[in-house]
């Protein structure tokens, strides 16, 4: 008797999807349509800020305070990333386990490096902002740490990932040439996974400047601070020179980030 | 060939690994003189990478007992103790391709180093005489700061050779060296390791697909088939009829 495959039946994972795009399109009838959906007054107001983008603030007065604010910016978020990588990167080495052959301690340090990893993510930089306020009150180390600290538990989780995720071959080839599992995370797993841990640590950067920004609403110095004056009085031609002075931060920092990894992968 | 030693560098005895259930390799039992080469030949999946690894000391077997040099391999320290003893090369991707060539070919002074050496090396080569001795020995003296993964194939798996030279182990298992390489490539490839094994009297265990190859440049050729010796003889006694029954496929009935 020849063995005739059967045909495909819809399988657990297609049938969660279509259960899912169901619901959406059922929720999507609890939606009162009527006329109250929009606001009234919005179609104005989105006009007004629309039209203010046509005549951008840029006296030299208001340029020195964008930039200012920017620089102020600038250098909370990179003090910010500097102390989560001093954090995190040790943090991570542990967390993957690599330095550690196998057994109860490998298990114990991974676990215990995971769950501080976690913790330390699990709470917004807005929140932990809030904490180091109420703690050390409003001094550039409370903004420091609030994004350090958060920003060190995501970067040590890529990175711990980014080490396992390394290619056996090579690790191979080291560990019979006698390397230690050290000497191995150096020359073999660091010196690999660097572009990934690079790019993704640049990312961060970019994320940190914008978090910094945010960092007004527990009354900090920045640009998101002077968008806020800005917003208050509802001028909309300064808050778009702000906007547009905080979007060339992270276009700095992405092209300096292709630029590093550039040279570094050819 | 001239045999340095009376007792054999490497001894398999009724040496067994499985993996999830299936044997890789049933007991088998063989002993190596130190300066022999020896050609592992046997077609795809019949256990020749996992024959080489028990040997290399890069897995231990299950059952039975693999000894290099009088130490069962699973007793063997990391580090310098096993790296002298024995150092392995593989098809391809065996060197960190991000590393320039010369600290590729020093990572085979990475067990005889200490920690800071070994890390303060990345920023001022240690030992650089020896990795320039070992590059232009294979040919690529030039390429000494080029990063490795410019190379091509075969120049890559010259520069796992000069790493093999500075580490200097007596015995070198090479797993397939040539499968990704052109035929003139491949020979070009086995002279130099044969006469680097050669030169320093060290022992060469090598896997293979050509038994050209083979009886030009191994002095034994042991043939492995599900896991089993089929036969061990030296290449001269080599045949088609021989060759033949180890490559044969079973035709399903």
């Amino acid at each position: 008797m020849r063995a005739v495959p059967r045909a495909p039946r819809i399988e657990g994972r297609g049938l969660l999807t279509l259960l899912l795009i169901g619901a959406v399109g059922l929720s999507a009838l609890s939606v009162p349509w009527g006329g109250d959906l929009v606001h009234p007054g919005g179609g104005s107001a989105v006009g007004s800020i629309v039209k203010a983008l046509a005549r951008v603030e840029l006296s030299p007065e208001f340029l020195r305070i964008t930039a200012y604010a920017a620089w102020t910016t600038l250098r909370f978020a990179v003090a910010g990333v500097t102390l989560a990588l001093a954090i995190g990167l040790p943090l991570g080495v542990v967390a993957s386990g690599v330095l550690t052959r196998s057994g109860g301690r490998k298990t114990a340090s991974i676990v215990v490096a995971r769950f501080v990893l976690a913790l330390l993510r699990s709470i917004h930089e807005l929140v932990w902002a809030w904490l180091f306020v109420v703690a050390i009150g409003l001094s550039p180390m409370a903004v420091i740490l609030a994004l350090a600290l958060p920003y060190a538990g995501i970067l040590g989780r890529v990175f711990a990932d980014a080490l396992i995720d390394v290619p056996e071959e090579p690790l191979r080839a080291l560990r019979s040439a006698g390397a230690s599992e050290i000497k191995l995370l150096v020359y073999g797993r660091l010196t690999i996974a660097l572009p990934d841990m690079l790019g993704y640590g640049f990312y961060r950067f970019e994320c940190a400047i914008r978090s910094a920004a945010i960092f007004s609403f527990v009354g900090v110095q920045g640009l998101g601070y002077q968008i806020q004056l800005s917003l208050d009085d509802l001028l909309w031609n300064e808050v778009w020179t702000l906007l547009i002075a905080l979007a060339a931060l992270v276009l700095l920092v992405d092209a300096w980030s292709s630029q590093v990894r550039r040279r570094l992968v050819s | 060939m001239t045999h340095l030693a009376d007792t054999p560098i490497i001894r398999v005895e009724n040496a067994a690994k499985a993996y999830s259930g299936r044997l890789a390799i049933a007991p088998l039992s063989f002993t190596v003189a130190e300066g022999e080469k020896v050609a592992v030949l046997g077609p795809s999946g019949s256990g020749k990478t996992t024959l080489l690894h028990l040997t290399a000391g890069i897995i231990h077997p299950d059952s039975g007992t693999v000894e290099l040099g009088g130490h069962a391999t699973s007793e063997l320290g990391a580090g310098e103790e096993s790296a002298s003893l024995v150092g392995a090369i593989h098809q391809q991707y065996d060197l960190v391709g991000h590393l320039s060539v010369v600290h590729n070919v020093l990572a085979g002074r990475l067990g005889r180093w200490g920690l800071l050496r070994s890390l303060w090396s990345l920023l001022s080569p240690q030992d650089l005489g020896l990795a320039e001795d070992a590059l232009e020995r294979v040919g690529l003296l030039e390429r000494l700061y080029e990063r490795t993964s410019r190379l091509s194939g075969g120049e890559q798996q010259r520069v796992a050779i000069a790493r093999l030279l500075v580490q200097d182990p007596r015995v070198i298992v090479a797993d397939e060296p040539v499968a990704s390489l052109d035929p003139a490539r491949a020979r070009d490839l086995l002279i130099l390791l044969s006469s680097v094994a050669s030169d320093a009297g060290k022992t060469l265990v090598a896997s293979l697909h050509s038994t050209e190859l083979a009886t030009e440049f191994f002095d034994r050729a042991i043939g492995l088939r599900d896991g089993l010796v089929v036969f061990d003889l030296p290449v001269m006694e080599l045949d088609r009829g021989i060759l033949d029954d180890l490559y044969h496929l079973e035709v399903a009935g």
